[in-house]
């Protein structure tokens, strides 16, 4: 019976340690969307500092970087003008949008005023197009392709690398 | 200014819980009910962006936003299921506070079964083992035994 026991019980550690183990390379922010693969979810939303209304599909048939953000979000100040570098570099091979959650317009502005900008940013509303794309916290980047599928999923501040490694999947 | 606001109010568009999980399939609900259904459907789903507080107990702005998309679900008719799949549909299964029962998250059902369940084995097994000890000499006592029968004798005695 003791070996028994310390059989079962030697087997239900192995497989404790096994799991933990194999979560000890994961970063705990990262949850990988369920989304990718899927189409992106349609949206038509009010661009910062004009009247104007811009629909997702208008930009069907390029690869479109969405950058989801906001003014309060000390990672995103830096991220800013990496975005906005690759952005004028991409020219009008790649769509860049920014969607700004949970901030006020007036702030927005005042952001883009200081800091410069190379591609519409829109204004959620009340959260719906960050919940519809499960966004858990600010930046956060989705890579879609010409066909609107999401490709690729980037939470926290980006690099000029992680922009052109997510891109390249964008663009096959 | 109003027309203009009408205006482009019409013109937004944000991505709808019918364009992924259909139709309602209940009815719509109002008042004290409606406030009572968002706290129990909120309290199934995980803030994203909290340390495991559902979205019904965080006051997290994001919890709220999606406390107020239940509302607004639940009012349009919504089940408690096709909310719950809507959600589990932009963030996963992550979103859920209770797992399903397939894939690696049946193991956090299985689990606790299993562990109570060789519990019980190892409990019965050492209980039945303990019955049939031997005594001192190596036999098992017998009613006839003089020693147990002294023994009674004692404890009857008043």
């Amino acid at each position: 019976m003791n070996r028994t026991v310390l059989i079962v019980g030697l087997i239900i550690v192995a497989a404790i340690v096994a799991i933990l183990f194999m979560g000890l390379g994961n970063d705990p922010a990262h949850i990988d969307s369920p989304l990718i693969g899927s189409p992106a979810p349609g949206f038509a939303l009010k661009a910062v500092g004009s009247d104007e209304t811009i629909d997702l599909t208008r930009y069907r048939g390029k690869p479109v970087v969405l950058n989801f953000w906001a003014t309060w979000c000390r990672p995103c100040w830096d991220e800013h003008p990496v975005l906005t570098a690759n952005a004028q570099m991409a020219g009008d091979r790649v769509q860049y949008l920014g969607v700004v959650f949970q901030d006020e317009e007036s702030k927005i502005r005042s952001f883009l005023e200081q800091r410069g900008w190379a591609y519409p940013t829109l204004v959620d509303q009340a959260g719906k197009t960050a919940i519809a794309y499960g966004v858990g916290g600010v930046p956060e980047t989705y890579f879609l392709d010409k066909n609107g599928i999401i490709v690729a999923k980037f939470a926290g501040p980006m690099s000029a690398e992680d922009i052109e490694k997510n891109l390249r999947k964008a663009m096959q | 200014m109003i027309a203009f606001l009408l205006v482009l109010a019409l013109q937004l568009k944000v991505p709808d819980a019918e364009q992924f999980v259909g139709k309602p399939q209940g009815t719509p609900l109002t008042g004290e009910q409606l406030h009572l259904r968002t706290q129990q459907v909120g309290a199934l789903l995980r803030c994203p962006v909290c340390q495991g507080l559902s979205v019904s107990d965080s006051p997290a702005e994001m919890a709220v936003n999606m406390r107020g998309q239940v509302r607004e679900l639940l009012s349009r008719g919504y089940t408690q299921e096709q909310i719950l799949s809507y959600f589990e549909r932009s963030y996963g299964q992550f979103v859920l506070l209770k797992p399903k029962f397939n894939g690696v998250a049946a193991v956090v059902w299985i689990l606790p079964i299993l562990a109570v369940a060789i519990g019980v084995v190892i409990v019965v097994s050492k209980a039945k083992k303990l019955e049939q000890r031997p005594t001192a000499n190596g036999q098992q006592p017998t009613a006839n035994d003089p020693y147990l029968a002294r023994v009674r004798d004692m404890v009857q005695k008043p």
